[in-house]
Formats: structure tokens, sequence, C-alpha cells
């Protein structure tokens, strides 16, 4: 899922607008990027039979399953993020989501795992990515001046460093994600007794960007990294797992890492979840660098900090557009052997007194 | 009419497995207020040959034929037919099909009193006769009773070809009063007829059967009803079975509908809810391939009320392949079942004493861990049940008749599991 917005579409929608004037984008809802054709008969992957591919999605003639359009997404935002979902090698359909908005100097962005477990777990991570990033767009710069008619909040502004302005964006964070929980806990009373017997349940992790300020969180063990321009990248979240709580502990990490239930989540979003509390923090970058969005299927492959710095930065060196590099880090995991579903996303963050993009300062 | 097919199944296989299985269960919220919008017929059929004399079974019958006479709704089409060494039309004139109403049904309950038992067991001429009234009304929901306390007594293959002839035409639910009658026979006629088979051991009872019976059959709402079952090339289907409320195998009945896709027949339909269990055969797939192994259509002549997918999912998760589905596991069980008490009543009869206590012992482990109390009930009269636990039981001594074949009858009633997988 992508919006790209011009610097008229904000000022559009808070008008009611279904498109943009200024660029014609359709501001409800979202444009679907990478989606196989689902209205012509395709012919069948699997046993080459031509225009065999029924509406159910199967092949009328050997019944393969011809694909999901959740199978492979990409999102393209350009120079202000990238993100990809893949099926990976094992797992019979894609249980991933995500969710990329860029703007000027603005990103929303949504990472969900849907957990195996639960009946229904794509539906669980679909609904919690759309639902968070639609609630990510109300997410304001905290360097901008409010909207007009809301003269409490113009004293909070000018510095550039000030964490104040990002703590904002946490709280925005906060409320995208609990918007999310209530929307996968209500897939539990749809009136499958599967669903209610299994609740779909997901992990999430989002982020806002505005400008240098980044807000995110989290439930569950989908990870932010952020990569500056040298050093190892520094994972942001704490997995919510059972590994991670054990260890804080004082276990042992290569014991607890080593035990089955290592990787058992602790918390998530779904009915049996009971209240979510999200996990919410926030920081204003001095120095360009991406935050990188990923579900396990990635890190996975690449537990130890310093070797998925140096896979990272290879992918973004490696590749011409954020996309690409995107694309390169799932190929990865793939050839790593694509255990599970892998989802990755690449949003660029710059400090506010970095006029030229290659300008380093350290 | 509006239905739904919800499909019960693991639907992960484990490499190379190529068998996949499924609990359809089928549920009708039957027609606008319960009400037919189409016509009905009724024929009842009564045996009257010379041994319904004893015990007061003509008697009895009369009474049962009467009570069933009246609870037909009015506008339901109704005959009445004595069964002896020919078909003869007791009620209205050879050859018609009265109109339910006051006034006929009092012609009806006097001619019944005409019925006398002085003839011989012709099934087939009845229910050729019956096939021929039925013919007149087509698009009608037809249903038929059939009772009688013998054997049949036409030459060999007779009832076999009238059944091939007249199949699926109308529903026929086979009703046997004392023991002298073959469970076998009755079972035939059901079964091709798409009916029932039940033992009514006093003749007492019989009018509360008939009457259970033509409140069951008023309550249709739609006539014929087809399970349409799509494969995938190179895949087969193994059987359809209903499982409940009884086990009735339809694999046998299926009728080519276009390429790669057959019909079964499902019968008449009022409100209810029926389950059946399809196997599939299909290739083996690959890690992570996807197959729909069967589409499954509820169809009404060329109108599709639902359908619903039975998928097939290769993994080399243990975990997600080694999980047993509840619903297919039960019906499993209950089809077993079914066939144990069977194999386990023929062991006995052909004095082969081992086998038929080792076919009751696990029948009455099956009815024990399924929760399937009337079953067990009725094993507990034919054998001693020592610990049902582990399926020991001793054949009793002295069985009355009625007994085994109640249990014969009611081995194929199945019991629902609880939802919630």
């Amino acid at each position: 899922m992508i919006v790209t917005e011009c610097t008229a579409c904000e000022d559009e929608r808070a008008a009611g607008a279904t498109f943009c004037e200024v660029c014609g984008r359709k501001l409800a809802g979202t444009v679907e990027v990478e989606a196989p054709a689902a209205d012509g008969k395709q012919e069948c992957a699997h046993c080459g039979a031509a225009g065999s591919v029924g509406e159910d999605g199967y092949c009328q003639e050997c019944g393969m399953m011809a694909g999901r359009s959740r199978d492979h997404l990409e999102a393209d935002g350009g120079v202000a993020g990238a993100a990809v979902s893949d099926r990976g090698r094992r797992h019979h359909r894609n249980e991933d989501a995500m969710w990329l908005a860029v703007g000027v100097d603005a990103a929303d962005v949504v990472v969900s795992d849907g957990v195996s477990a639960s009946y229904d777990p794509d539906a669980a991570s679909d609904i919690a990515v759309r639902t968070a990033g639609e609630l990510l767009a109300g997410a304001r710069h905290p360097d901008q001046p409010p909207p007009a008619g809301n003269p409490d909040e113009t004293a909070d502004l000018e510095g550039l460093e000030q964490p104040v302005g990002a703590v904002g964006l946490a709280g925005s964070v906060a409320h995208a994600i609990a918007g999310a929980a209530a929307a996968v806990a209500s897939l539990a009373h749809t009136g499958d007794p599967r669903r209610a017997a299994a609740n779909p349940a997901c992990t999430i992790v989002a982020a806002a960007v505005r400008g240098p300020h980044v807000g995110y969180g989290w439930v569950g063990d989908s990870r932010i990294y952020w990569l500056g321009p040298d050093g190892v990248a520094q994972q942001l979240t704490e997995d919510d797992s059972w590994a991670t709580h054990v260890i804080a502990l004082g276990v042992d990490p290569v014991t607890a890492m080593n035990d089955p239930k290592a990787h058992a989540i602790t918390a998530w979003l779904g009915a049996d979840a009971g209240p979510v509390a999200p996990r919410v923090r926030s920081f204003t970058a001095t120095e360009p660098g991406h935050l990188v969005l990923c579900s396990d299927g990635l890190w996975n492959y690449l537990p130890d900090p310093a070797d998925f710095t140096r896979v990272v930065r290879d992918c973004l060196d490696g590749a011409t557009t954020l996309l690409g590099a995107a694309r390169a880090l799932t190929a990865y995991a793939n050839a790593a052997g694509g255990a599970d579903n892998i989802t990755v996303a690449l949003v660029p963050v710059r400090p506010v007194n970095d006029l030229e993009p290659e300008t380093t300062e350290v | 009419m509006s239905y739904t097919a919800e499909t019960f199944q693991n639907e992960y296989l484990a490499l190379g497995a190529s068998e996949v299985n499924a609990i359809v269960t089928v549920t009708s919220t039957g027609g606008d207020g319960g009400r037919r919008s189409g016509g009905a017929t009724e024929i009842i059929i009564v045996d009257a040959s010379g041994s319904m004399q004893a015990e007061g079974r003509i008697g009895a019958a009369r009474q049962a034929a009467k009570a069933a006479v009246e609870c037909l709704d009015d506008g339901v089409h109704f005959a009445i037919i004595a069964g002896v060494s020919t078909a003869q039309q007791l009620f209205p004139d050879p050859g018609q099909l009265a109109v339910a109403s006051p006034q006929t049904r009092a012609a009806a309950s006097h001619a019944i009193d005409r019925l006398q038992a002085n003839g011989g067991t012709a099934m087939g001429a009845w229910l050729l006769l019956a096939a021929q009234l039925f013919e007149q009304r087509p698009g009608d929901i037809k249903h038929a009773i059939l009772l009688t306390d013998g054997d049949n007594g036409e030459r060999h293959g007779y009832l076999d070809s009238v059944l091939n002839q007249i199949k699926e035409k109308f529903i026929c639910d086979c009703r046997g009063v004392g023991a002298n009658w073959k469970v076998s026979e009755l079972r035939k006629i059901a079964d091709s007829m798409l009916g029932t088979v039940d033992i009514v051991a006093r003749p007492t009872e019989l009018t509360a059967s008939f009457q259970q019976m033509i409140t069951a059959a008023m309550g249709k709402t739609a006539a014929d009803v087809q399970l349409k079952v799509w494969t995938p090339v190179n895949s087969t289907v193994r059987f359809v079975k209903q499982v409940e409320p009884q086990v009735a195998d339809l694999t046998g009945k299926r009728v080519e509908d276009g390429p790669r896709a057959g019909r079964y027949p499902l019968g008449s339909w009022g409100q209810e809810s029926r389950d059946y269990h399809i196997c599939v055969d299909v290739p083996a797939g690959a890690a992570g391939d996807e197959m729909l192994a069967a589409r499954v259509h509820i169809m009404e002549g060329d109108t599709e009320h639902a359908r619903g997918l039975i998928r097939a999912v290769w993994t080399d998760d243990t975990a997600l392949s080694t999980r047993i589905n509840r619903q297919v596991a039960h019906y499993t069980g209950q089809a077993e079942l079914a066939d144990a008490i069977q194999a386990g009543i023929a062991a006995r009869e052909a004095g082969d004493e081992r086998t038929a206590t080792i076919k009751f012992g696990r029948a009455a482990q099956l009815a024990h861990a399924s929760g399937n109390k009337a079953t067990e009930d009725l094993l507990s009269k034919v054998v001693e049940i020592e610990d049902a636990v582990t399926g020991t039981v001793r054949l009793r001594r002295k069985v009355a008749a009625e007994d085994e074949m109640a249990l014969d009858t009611r081995s194929t009633k199945t019991v629902r599991v609880g939802r919630g997988q």
C-alpha cells in the first residue's frame, strides 16, 4: 500500500475532497501497487493452462492456487521510502502486511506479522496496517504551526532539537496502534466460530516521520532499526518475546535464544490480548540515516546487529533506489531459506540542517 | 430459502500426502416462515399380508395410517396403497391422487377401515405403483412411507430392478413392525430412495412413528437438493458420505455434471442441518503449494445456493500437518462405529463369535468415546459391556431379535460433535 502526496493533498483531504485538485491523487483509500490483474483470466503458473484461473484464485484445471495479490507486494515512495512484503519460500500465503504513505518531508510506515497459530492471521495483519496507517495520517508535523483555530498548541515549537516535538509523534503512534488493536480484536466477533475460538492476531510496528522527528511504537516482535551514517545499526524496539523477557530477568542470552519458546511472543494484537499497551518512543535525528522496519522473516536470519548492519548497507549501496534495496533485503532472506513471510520497509530520515543529501555530519 | 455450506478440515498436509478430508455442514433456513412454496405429495403404503393379523398388527397399522392422514396439511396430494401380492390402491380411486381436506381425510379414514390382512408381500410392485402415482406431480416434494412385517415374496432380483428404475424419484422411509422382516432388505430400499429405516417393535408404537414421519415430511420445503463436487485434474472423489444425522454413503449415486464435476442427491430439505464427509485423492504438492482439492456447491436445479472450498496446503511443519480436525476425526469414528456394528451382527449370524466379539468391542469403544449414548445403550442389549474404554465385551447368550434389529437399523445414527475448532 502506498500513498504519495503532493504539498496540497493534506489541505484537500482536510477539506473533505476525494481527489486532490492539485495532483489528482485519490485521497480516499489507498493505491495498491503490483497487485496482479484479478479481473482478466490468468494463465496458470503451475500447469500452464491458458485463462484457467477462476475468480476464487484457483486454477480450474489443476486446482493449484494461482497466487494471491499479497504473495509479493511492493510500495515505492521514491526517495522518501520503500517497502516490500513477500510470502517467503515455505509458507503458503503471506500473513505479513505493510503500509507506507509518504508526503513532503513526511512518512507513515507500518509493518504487521500475523500470528500463524491464530485463525485468519492475514486478515489481522491487513486490518492492523490499514487502521494504523489511516490514523497516522493525522500526525502533525511538530515544527509546523498547527491548523488555525487551535491556539492551545502554538507554544511548543521553534527549538529544532526539542524532544517535545517528537514526543507528540509518539502520542500519535500510540493512538494509531490502539486503533489497530481495537480493529484486530473486532475480527473475533464476525460470526465465524473458528475466529471466535482462535481469534485472529498479529504483531505491529509503526513509525511516523515528520521532518527530523520520528515517533515509533510496537507490540510483538516486529522490529525497527536505526541505521546511521556509520557504525552498527541500533535496534530501537525490544521484542515482546519470551527470550527477551527472560534475558531481562537475568537468564543467559544464549540459553534463552536456544529455548524452543524463545520466539514465543508475549504481547500481540487480538481479542485475547487483553488491554494492549504499546511501547512508544520518539527521537529527533541529528544525522542522516534510515529507519528499517521488518518482520522476523528478515531479522531471524540476521540476529547479530553487526551482520544486520553489513547486509543492509550492502543492499543500500548495491541498489540505485530504496525499492531496489528493499527487494535485495527480501531476496537475502529468501536465499537464506525464506522460512517465514518477509516484510521490510526503508525510510530515510534527515536532520533539519542537512540541506545537501550527500553531506555527512558526525 | 437460504443455505450455508461450512467446511471443517485440517488443510495442512505432510509432504507426500495426497488424501484430503473435510466435513461440510450444510444448513438451510427452510422456506419463508417454514412454508412450502410448491406442492407436496404423500403416499402411504401399508403391508396387508396375512401375517399382519398377528399381534394385532393390522389394527395398529389402520390406526397409524389414519393418524398419518390426519397429519397431512390441507392441499397436499395423497394416496394410500394396500400392500398384498399385488399393489392395490386403497384410496382414492385407482390411478388418482386425493387433495387433503377435512372431507378427503374423512373418506380416507373410511377406506382404511376396509383394510384386511390377507395377501402376500410384493414390495417391488408396491413401490412401482407409488412411483406411477408420483409421476402425476412433477416438481412436488414427494414422500412415501412403507410399512411391512415380513420378507419380500417377489422373485429374486425383481425388487432390485424396480429400485434401479425408480431410485431417487421420491423419498421413502421404511418401517418394519415386529421381528420377522429383514433389516438388509428395508435398508436397501431406504438407501436407494434416500430415506430412513427403523424398527417398530410393538404395533402400539406405530401411530407415533407414522405421525413423526409425516410431520417431518410436511416440514420439507425443497424437493430435490444436490451436492455438486468439482475436483481438479488427476484427482478423484474417494467418497461422499452423509454423516449426520445418520450415515449414508452417497458415493455410488454420483451423476457426472460437466468436466471434473459430479452431483450427489441430498433429497428434500426443510429447516435443518446435515453434515457430509468428503474425501478426495489429489496429486501431492510441494512445500508451500496450495491446491483447491474440491469445490462443493449446494444446488437446486441450476440455482446455486451455497458453496464451500476444500483446500490442501502442503507443509513440512509437522505441528500443522499432524493437527487432528475434530469434525473429521469424530465422523470418521461414527462411520467406523456403524461398520463395526453391522460386521458384528453379520459375524454372529454366521456363527463366528470371535469376530463378533471383536467388532462389538470396537463398537462399544467408539460409541463410548464419541458420547453416542443411544448406540451404546442399544449395544448393551446385545453384548455385556465390561469396559467400554478398552472395548471389552461379552456376547449375551440370549438376545431378543427386536433388540438386535434395533441395533442394526440404528447403527447408522450419529451424534454431532461440539463445534469450536
